[in-house]
């Protein structure tokens, strides 16, 4: 029984956990190219949860289709922030990086509660579910885990096959020896923030194909924490490494969660979180460069 | 008693041996030359003998205390004096904090307050010359100026044995000239002993050190005095790669040093 | 002796600034709660400039010092409240509680903190903050996610009356002198060798090592005060004055973010910053939440962008470079 019922909760953690890689793949990409921790990455999630929802409720549009219009908000956005807060910050000492990033998120936070109000919402996006002898699944997760799977194989060509996901490797790997081989450096990080903020904003409208209600401005916090337990479960630097760690962390936490579930006296909820938490902190102690990592 | 005593020092990188079995003694009050090419291990046996590196086997006995396992922290306050060879300048501080940081947590730590610390650092900053810069944040000096300030620095400690990494590489013939009889000076005056480090022998070395240490691939050469050694044919072959004219090498030793004593 | 007095001669504008405050706050009516709150911010932003300024590490989790010195408070008066016999003592008993845990949990981010440096070091912070709360929501301990309530307790063990002065007066009272004494802390360890050794550890650990610097005792001495100077800052401005905890009121990152702002604003790594920042910080937010209610973040945040972009070294730092070469540059640091 037990063992059905963790099996079960197991499956839904891994497609959950393609939507937490594609979250987190932005974080490491910022983090890799321009050394910048993004504090107010949640915050870009929440955006992409509330354009799913504006053209599911507004327009009628299906969240498929509000995929590619979250990229292509998310990179405008990243270009936004890049050239007129960023590009000054990437010599500065860490903690302005990691305090605009913040101010940031809490702009997006602020301004997204003007538009929307501060309620959860939701939209119902009827598209039937599947049922396997274990569990049943709603096809809208199965849709986000496809999606997810689609976009981690697309960036991994962008990065293998052409010639700025190349140089933007090079930057990763070596900055001066990538400048030295003429790499045009300032537009890398231009692009790459773009890309990273489009890629985290995308994944907003993923998520809300797992949680159908749930939609606040201030959604975005908690998501911030939990890519930070990913990212640096999948090294830090590195964004295939974040889609796998991504992949693993929704089997642990649903796992956690399901064993945590069958103790009495405690909250299996928060101490699910709680373990994610302890996780990151030995993690970082005894291997910082992330369990994938090198 | 020896000052210090390596006793068949080793220290390996993986599977290079950048230190091999080196052992040598140094006397109070001595001043001795180390030289040898790029990557003969004078960096890696500075950085056993204070501390940044354990080595994989032997002993270092500093003042008839074996310090083979301490932490370089504690090896300072006993009276072990460092300058690098690319200075390493604490930047945002002035160049008298710089200074007396030396003395605060040198062999005085326990004596000196900061004041104390700052009137020694004073003295030293006077010694070598560097009055006008006191209050200048020491990561704008001249790669020169902070060379001179590490020194400051590292005599502020008052050591019983001051370490010189490179103290003249990059600098012009003049600026060698100054640092020359400039250490000459420390050395009467302070009565430490000097370990000097120098890739390039003759000007730097030939009047100063009474002793010279050879080194070649991690390995100790030669350790003679000072005219020997500057002519033993094993140096010249290290340098020149070949058994070259041995007496056009020595003519052109002596011409060196009989410039510099004019 | 004589050059020992004017080395603190920076800390004359700061106590100035806490005693106008204070006084201001005293005599004139409707003020008190004002000035309390441009208090709890100057004391944090002070606390917190130790560690930041001194070291250079920002500790994202600071917050967590803050919310154990609530906790330990709190315990303290829960579980001690019904020995009568204790008195006014269960108070000191929770403050000293409040350090205790303030210490252990300083200790295991200093211990981090030897070994992790940046961008690491902050998330691993927030780690264990957040950790530390859905532990407690989550293993039910401390009261769980339903928090300590013990304001009926105390004034059951010490009276209305007491309870009263407390959570009115001698609470905020002591936000000013944690404030007063974080300045002078600050201060002192920027004389002496502690901030002689902590400079040189930032600009360049290794070669602070060769000096005879031990770096992990200097580290750890201004992690353990600035972890102190939080905690007591929690016991007394949130644990005695509200007299109820909540875990998901006191971790919250969003304090340590206010906190840095506060020295950000004013100046990082200068004595008269977190004062100049939590003075305008605090009059400002409580403007805006006068003038625009709901509305003060969306003012804030780009005003934080604009600052970190426009004058990354805060209000001191371009007060310090009007007045160098002045009689006055000797009270400014």
């Amino acid at each position: 029984m037990i063992f059905q019922l963790l099996v079960g909760n197991l499956t839904h953690g891994l497609l959950l956990g393609g939507v937490y890689g594609v979250a987190t793949m932005g974080l490491s990409l910022i983090f890799g190219v321009i050394n910048v921790v993004n504090v107010g990455h949640g915050q870009f999630i929440m955006v992409g949860a509330f354009v799913a929802l504006t053209m599911f409720t507004a327009l009628g549009l299906s969240p498929v289709i509000a995929i590619p219009v979250a990229l292509v908000l998310g990179m405008a956005l990243g270009f936004f922030f890049f050239y007129t807060v960023m590009r000054r910050l990437i010599k500065a000492p860490e903690l302005t990086s990691l305090l605009a990033t913040f101010a940031m998120g809490i702009l997006l936070e602020e301004i997204a509660k003007l538009i929307f109000g501060a309620d959860f919402r939701g939209y119902n996006w009827a598209v039937g579910k599947i049922t396997l002898p274990i569990t049943t699944i709603p096809m809208s997760k199965v849709y986000a885990f496809v999606g997810s799977i689609v976009i981690a194989l697309f960036l991994y060509f962008w990065f293998s096959k052409t010639r700025l996901g190349t140089a933007m490797r090079a930057v990763i790997e070596d900055n001066e020896g990538a400048r030295v081989c003429g790499v045009n450096v300032g537009w890398i990080y231009a692009l790459s923030f773009a890309i990273g903020i489009g890629l985290t904003v995308m994944s907003g409208v993923l998520l809300t194909m797992f949680i159908p209600v749930g939609i606040n401005p201030y959604m975005g916090g908690r998501y911030t924490l939990k890519a930070f337990v990913i990212a640096v479960l999948g090294g830090l630097t590195s964004p295939y490494g974040a889609f796998f760690a991504g992949l693993i962390f929704g089997l642990i936490e649903n796992g956690a969660y399901t064993l945590f579930a069958q103790i009495p006296g405690v909250a299996p909820f928060p101490l699910t979180v709680s373990l994610a938490f302890w996780m990151l902190f030995f993690l970082l102690l005894v291997k910082p460069t992330g369990l994938l990592g090198k | 008693m020896a000052l210090l005593k390596l006793e068949n020092v080793t220290k390996r990188f993986g599977g290079l041996v950048a230190v091999d079995k080196v052992s040598l003694e140094i006397q109070p009050g001595e001043f001795i030359g180390i030289v040898g090419p790029n990557g003969s291990g004078k960096t890696t046996l500075f950085n056993v003998i204070n501390g940044v590196y354990r080595p994989e086997e032997g002993k270092v006995i500093f003042d008839g205390k074996d310090i083979t396992r301490m932490p370089a922290f504690k090896r300072t306050p006993l009276g072990l004096g460092r300058t690098f060879q690319i200075p390493r300048p604490f930047g945002s501080a002035s160049v008298r904090e710089n200074v007396a940081i030396g003395a605060m947590f040198g062999t005085l730590a326990d004596k000196v307050t900061v004041d104390n610390a700052l009137e020694i650092a004073d003295r030293y900053i006077n010694m070598v010359g560097l009055e006008a810069y006191r209050d200048k944040a020491a990561g704008t000096l001249t790669p020169v100026e902070k060379k001179l300030m590490e020194i400051a620095r590292a005599l502020a400690m008052r050591p019983k044995l001051l370490l010189m990494d490179e103290a003249m590489a990059g600098m012009n013939p003049k600026d060698i000239d100054g640092m020359v009889k400039f250490i000459k000076r420390i050395k009467e005056e302070e009565k430490i002993a000097i370990v000097s480090m120098v890739e390039h022998i003759m000007r730097a070395v030939a009047g100063l050190a009474e002793r010279v240490v050879v080194m070649n691939q991690g390995a100790k050469l030669v350790d003679a005095k000072t005219e020997e050694a500057l002519t033993d044919p094993r140096v010249v072959e290290v340098y020149l790669g070949h058994p070259a004219d041995e007496s056009k090498w020595r003519s052109d030793v002596w011409k060196e040093v009989r410039n510099k004593d004019e | 002796m004589k050059k020992t007095l004017p080395k603190y001669y920076p800390l004359i504008p700061v106590f100035a600034a806490y005693l106008i405050m204070f006084l201001v706050g005293f005599s004139i009516p409707g003020m008190w709660q004002m000035v309390a709150l441009l208090a709890f911010y100057c004391a944090l932003g002070q606390s917190w400039n130790i560690f930041m300024g001194m070291t250079g590490y920002v500790d994202f989790g600071y917050v967590t010092f803050i919310a154990l010195g609530t906790y330990g408070m709190s315990l303290g008066i829960t579980y001690l409240s019904q020995y009568e016999w204790l008195g006014i003592g269960i108070i000191v008993i929770g403050f000293i509680l409040a350090l205790f845990l303030a210490s252990l949990s300083a200790l295991l981010e200093a211990f981090i903190a030897l070994r992790l440096r940046g961008a690491y070091f902050a998330i691993a912070c927030i780690g264990i903050n957040e950790g530390l709360r859905y532990l407690i929501e989550g293993a039910k301990f401390w009261g769980g996610s339903e928090g300590l309530i013990f304001f009926g307790a105390l004034v059951q063990a010490l009276g209305r009356e007491t309870v009263n002065q407390l959570t009115t007066f001698w609470a905020d009272f002591s936000v000013f002198i944690i404030a007063a004494l974080a300045a002078f802390l600050n201060m002192h360890y920027m004389r002496s060798k502690i901030g002689y050794a902590l400079t040189a550890v930032r600009e360049d650990e290794d070669a602070a090592k060769v000096m005879g610097i031990n770096a992990n005792k200097y580290k750890t001495i201004a992690f353990l005060t600035s972890g102190w100077l939080g905690a007591a800052v929690g016991a007394m401005a949130w644990g005695l004055k509200l007299g109820y905890v909540y875990p998901g009121d006191v971790f919250v990152i969003h304090y340590t973010v206010e906190c840095i702002v506060v020295v950000l604003l004013g100046g990082a790594g200068t004595l008269l910053g977190p004062v100049i920042g939590g003075l305008i910080y605090g009059l400002s937010k409580y403007w805006l939440a006068v003038i625009m209610p709901g509305f003060q973040l969306l003012i804030f945040a780009p005003i934080i962008i604009i600052i970190i972009v426009v004058a990354p070294e805060g209000v001191v730092g371009l007060l310090k470079s009007k007045l160098k070469g002045t009689k006055l540059e000797m009270f400014i640091e």
